[in-house]
C-alpha cells in the first residue's frame, strides 16, 4: 500500500486528497495520514497547496454539493486517523455525485458521514446551549468549550439571530473568538482572557431565568438521568440555570 | 407582587401544558425507532424532568372565572392567583431571547374577566413584541374559546402558531366537565383559523408581501381518560382534525386528578401508557399512511397495551409479510415494525449502490430485534419468518419486555 503524508491542516488535507486523486492511484490502495516528523517515517509528503484545495472544493461543489457540506462538517471534527476514509469518500463523491451520502453501507462513507453528523449535531446543540451575558459596557459575551470546532458557523447563526447587539463568542478550549459589531463578524485568537464584570441587570435576569427553569419542571417527574442524557454535564459549566452559587 | 414570584406561580401553572414547549422538538414521542424527535427545532435547555425547554412557557394569568372540573386553576380552587401585565411578559421574552435562553414565547392564560378581555391582552403582548420590539423569534398563542374572530385574526397575524384546546374528545364530555365552554366556541375558531391559514397561503403564492397567518400552523390538545371515549373515537377525531381542519399537531395528555370531583373518574394512576400508545398511533396517521380504521375497529376499539400499534397491526396481518428489503417501496417498508421514516429513506438510498446485506441493515440504523421477524434480504430470511401469529406474539413480548417499561410522560390537564 502506498503511503502519503500531509501537514495536519484542513487545507493541507484537501490539497493532498486532490493530488492523490490526480495521481491515478487506486484510492482503495492508498493510505493518507498526518506527518509526525519522526526519523523513520515512511511515505511521500504532499505539500499544502491552497490553490489546489480551493480547486478541489470548486469541482466537488459542481459535482456533489452535499459532499462539500459533509466535508465542511467533517473538518469541524478535527479528527485524525480517518483521512484515508475521507479520500475514498471524495473519490466516491466524484463518481456518484450527491447520492454518495446515501451509500451508508460503505464503510468509508459511513465513517465520514458519521463523523460529519456528529459535528453537525454539536453545532445544532450549541445553537441552543450557548449563553450570552451582558457586560458592564453593554456588550455581550458567550463562552463555550465544544468538542468540535464550531465557532464559524455558530457565529453566522447568531449574526442573524442577535443582529442588534454587539457580542463576542469565545471558545475557551481553542482560545479562539468571534466578534460581531452589528455589521460584520471577525474571527481571531485570544492570548489572555480574563472575564469582564457583568452588568447589574444581567445578575437580575439570570435569577429570573433560574427561577423559571426551576418551576417549569414537573416536580412529580424529576428525571435527572433523562436530563443528563439530553444535556450532557460537560456543557453545564456555562449554563446559567445549572449554577447554584453566584460565582463561576 | 414581585416579578420573581409571578414567574414562579405562572410558569408553575403552565408546566402541565402538554404541547412541547418548543417550535419543533417533540418530547412526547418517546418510542424508539419511530420518527425523529428533534426535527430542526432548537432546544435551549432540559428541565429537571428531562423535557426540552425552548420557549418561555407561561400563563398571562391563572385567575380564572371558569370552573372546569379537571383544572388546578378553576375558580373554586383555593390557589394563589397572579397576573402579568403585557409589558412584563414582553420584557421577559426580550431579555431571555437576548441571552439565548429561548426560541420565543408560548403564552396561554386562564379566563379573567371575559374571553375577549383576556384574549385582547394576550394579542397585545404579541403585537408589542412584533411591532415595537421588532421581535423575530417564535410566538405561540393559545386562543381562549369564545373570543371574537377579530381577535383570533390579530393573534394569527402576530403569532407563528395559534392553538385552540379541544379539551375533551366529545361534546357531551365537554358539557359535563367544562360547562362554561361550548363545543361550538372551540370548533368555530379552529375552522376559522384553518381557513385563514389556507387563504394566507394562497395569497402569499401570489405576492410575497401578503401577510402571513400562523405560518407554523395550528395545533390542539385533549385530555385522555377523564371521559369515557374509546381510542377509536379519539383517533377518528384526530384524523378528522388533520384532514379537514388542517391541523399540524394534536396533543394528548393523560388525565391526572388534581381535584376531588364526583364528575371525574377515580384512577389509581394517570393513563400514561394509553397516552403513549395514542401518540404512536397518531404518528401512524401522520407519517406512515395508516388510517384510524386500520389501526382500530369497532370490535377492538382500544389500543393494545402490550404492543405498539404498528406491531399490533403487523400481527393481525401476517399475509403482508415478509417484506423484501431490496425491493419493497417506501410505503411498504414503513409498515415493517422497527423501520421508521429515517431508516426507510436510508434503505432506499443505500440499495441504489448495492443490495443491502444483513450487516448493512444495522449500519443503516434499523431496529433489528423487532424488524427481523418481518423481513427478508435478497430472499434470505433473518429469522424464521411466517411464524404462527400466536407464537410470534409471544416471542416479541418476551424478547422485548423493555417496551412496557418505556419512559412515559406524565402530563396534567392544560389551561385555557
Ligand atoms: S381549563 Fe382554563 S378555563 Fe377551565 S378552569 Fe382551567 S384555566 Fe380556567
Amino acid at each position: 500500500m502506498k503511503k502519503y503524508l500531509y501537514d495536519g491542516t484542513p487545507e493541507g488535507l484537501v490539497s493532498a486528497i486532490s493530488s492523490i486523486l490526480e495521481s491515478g492511484d487506486d484510492p482503495q490502495q492508498v493510505f493518507l495520514g498526518v506527518r509526525k516528523d519522526t526519523l523513520f517515517e515512511e511515505g511521500l509528503f504532499l505539500r499544502n497547496d491552497s490553490a489546489k484545495a480551493e480547486a478541489l472544493f470548486e469541482r466537488l461543489r459542481l459535482r456533489a454539493p452535499d459532499a462539500v457540506h459533509t466535508l465542511w462538517y467533517f473538518m469541524m471534527a478535527e479528527t485524525e486517523d480517518i483521512e484515508s476514509s475521507l479520500m475514498r469518500y471524495v473519490a466516491l463523491a466524484f463518481e456518484h455525485g450527491n447520492q454518495v451520502n446515501g451509500y451508508l453501507t460503505h464503510p468509508d462513507v459511513k465513517a465520514v458521514v458519521g463523523t460529519a453528523r456528529k459535528a453537525g449535531r454539536e453545532l445544532h446543540r450549541m445553537k441552543g446551549l450557548l449563553r450570552f451575558e451582558q457586560l458592564r459596557d453593554g456588550t455581550w459575551l458567550a463562552r463555550m468549550e465544544p468538542d468540535h470546532n464550531v465557532i464559524q458557523p455558530l457565529a453566522h447563526h447568531f449574526s442573524r439571530r442577535l443582529r442588534g447587539q454587539e457580542w463576542f463568542i469565545y471558545d475557551v478550549r481553542r482560545r479562539s473568538a468571534a466578534h460581531w459589531d452589528g455589521g460584520v463578524i471577525s474571527f481571531g485568537t485570544v492570548e489572555q482572557f480574563s472575564r469582564p464584570e457583568l452588568s447589574e441587570e444581567e445578575k437580575v435576569m439570570q435569577q429570573m431565568w433560574q427561577t423559571f427553569f426551576k418551576t417549569i419542571a414537573i416536580p412529580e417527574r424529576k428525571n435527572p438521568r433523562l436530563q443528563k442524557s439530553n444535556m450532557p454535564a460537560k456543557y453545564w459549566t456555562y449554563l446559567i440555570e445549572k449554577q447554584d452559587g453566584q460565582n463561576r | 407582587m414581585e416579578l420573581q414570584q409571578k414567574i414562579t406561580i405562572l410558569s408553575g401553572a403552565a408546566r402541565y401544558d402538554a404541547s412541547c414547549a418548543s417550535s419543533g422538538c417533540s418530547n412526547d414521542t418517546p418510542q424508539r425507532g419511530m420518527g425523529n424527535t428533534s426535527q430542526g427545532g432548537i432546544c435551549h435547555s432540559w428541565s429537571d424532568d428531562g423535557r426540552c425547554i425552548s420557549l418561555l412557557k407561561i400563563l398571562l394569568s391563572n385567575d380564572c372565572r371558569y370552573d372546569c372540573a379537571y383544572c388546578v386553576n378553576r375558580s373554586s380552587n383555593p390557589v394563589q392567583r397572579a397576573s402579568f401585565t403585557a409589558r412584563e411578559v414582553v420584557d421577559l421574552t426580550m431579555e431571555f431571547y437576548r441571552r439565548n435562553y429561548i426560541e420565543g414565547l408560548f403564552l396561554s392564560s386562564a379566563v379573567r374577566e371575559s374571553p375577549d378581555h383576556t384574549m385582547e391582552e394576550m394579542v397585545q403582548v404579541a403585537e408589542i413584541l412584533r411591532n415595537e420590539e421588532r421581535f423575530g423569534g417564535y410566538i405561540h398563542l393559545k386562543i381562549i374559546p369564545g373570543s371574537s374572530s377579530d381577535l383570533v385574526r390579530r393573534a394569527g397575524l402576530a403569532a407563528d402558531r395559534i392553538s385552540v384546546n379541544i379539551e375533551l374528545p366529545s361534546g357531551e364530555s365537554l358539557k359535563r366537565l367544562a360547562p362554561q365552554k361550548r363545543k361550538e366556541s372551540i370548533l368555530a375558531p379552529m375552522k376559522f383559523i384553518g381557513s385563514e391559514i389556507g387563504t394566507s397561503l394562497v395569497e402569499r403564492r401570489k405576492s410575497r408581501k401578503a401577510p402571513r397567518f400562523a405560518p407554523a400552523g395550528q395545533s390542539t390538545q385533549m385530555i385522555i381518560g377523564a371521559s369515557p371515549e374509546t381510542d377509536l373515537q379519539i383517533l377518528k377525531l384526530s384524523q378528522g382534525l388533520y384532514s379537514r381542519m388542517n391541523l399540524k399537531r394534536v396533543y394528548y395528555s393523560a388525565f391526572v386528578p388534581v381535584n376531588d370531583d364526583n364528575r371525574l373518574p377515580v384512577l389509581s394512576s394517570p393513563p400514561l401508557l394509553r397516552e403513549h400508545r395514542l401518540y404512536q398511533a397518531d404518528w401512524l396517521l401522520r407519517f406512515y399512511g395508516f388510517s384510524a380504521e386500520e389501526i382500530l375497529s369497532d370490535d377492538a376499539p382500544n389500543l393494545d397495551e402490550s404492543f405498539d400499534p404498528k406491531t399490533a397491526w403487523a400481527l393481525r396481518h401476517p399475509e403482508f409479510y415478509p417484506v423484501e428489503i431490496n425491493r419493497a417501496d417506501y410505503a411498504t417498508l414503513l409498515r415493517v415494525p422497527g423501520i421508521g421514516v429515517t431508516s426507510a429513506k436510508r434503505i432506499i438510498a443505500a440499495r441504489r449502490f448495492a443490495p443491502i446485506t444483513p450487516e448493512g441493515m444495522k449500519k443503516i440504523g434499523v431496529v433489528m430485534k423487532r424488524a427481523k421477524y418481518f423481513i427478508i434480504c435478497s430472499g434470505r430470511p433473518f429469522e424464521k419468518t411466517g411464524q404462527q401469529p400466536a407464537r410470534l406474539r409471544q416471542t416479541l413480548l418476551l424478547g422485548d419486555g423493555s417496551e412496557l417499561a418505556a419512559p412515559r410522560q406524565l402530563v396534567l390537564p392544560g389551561m385555557g
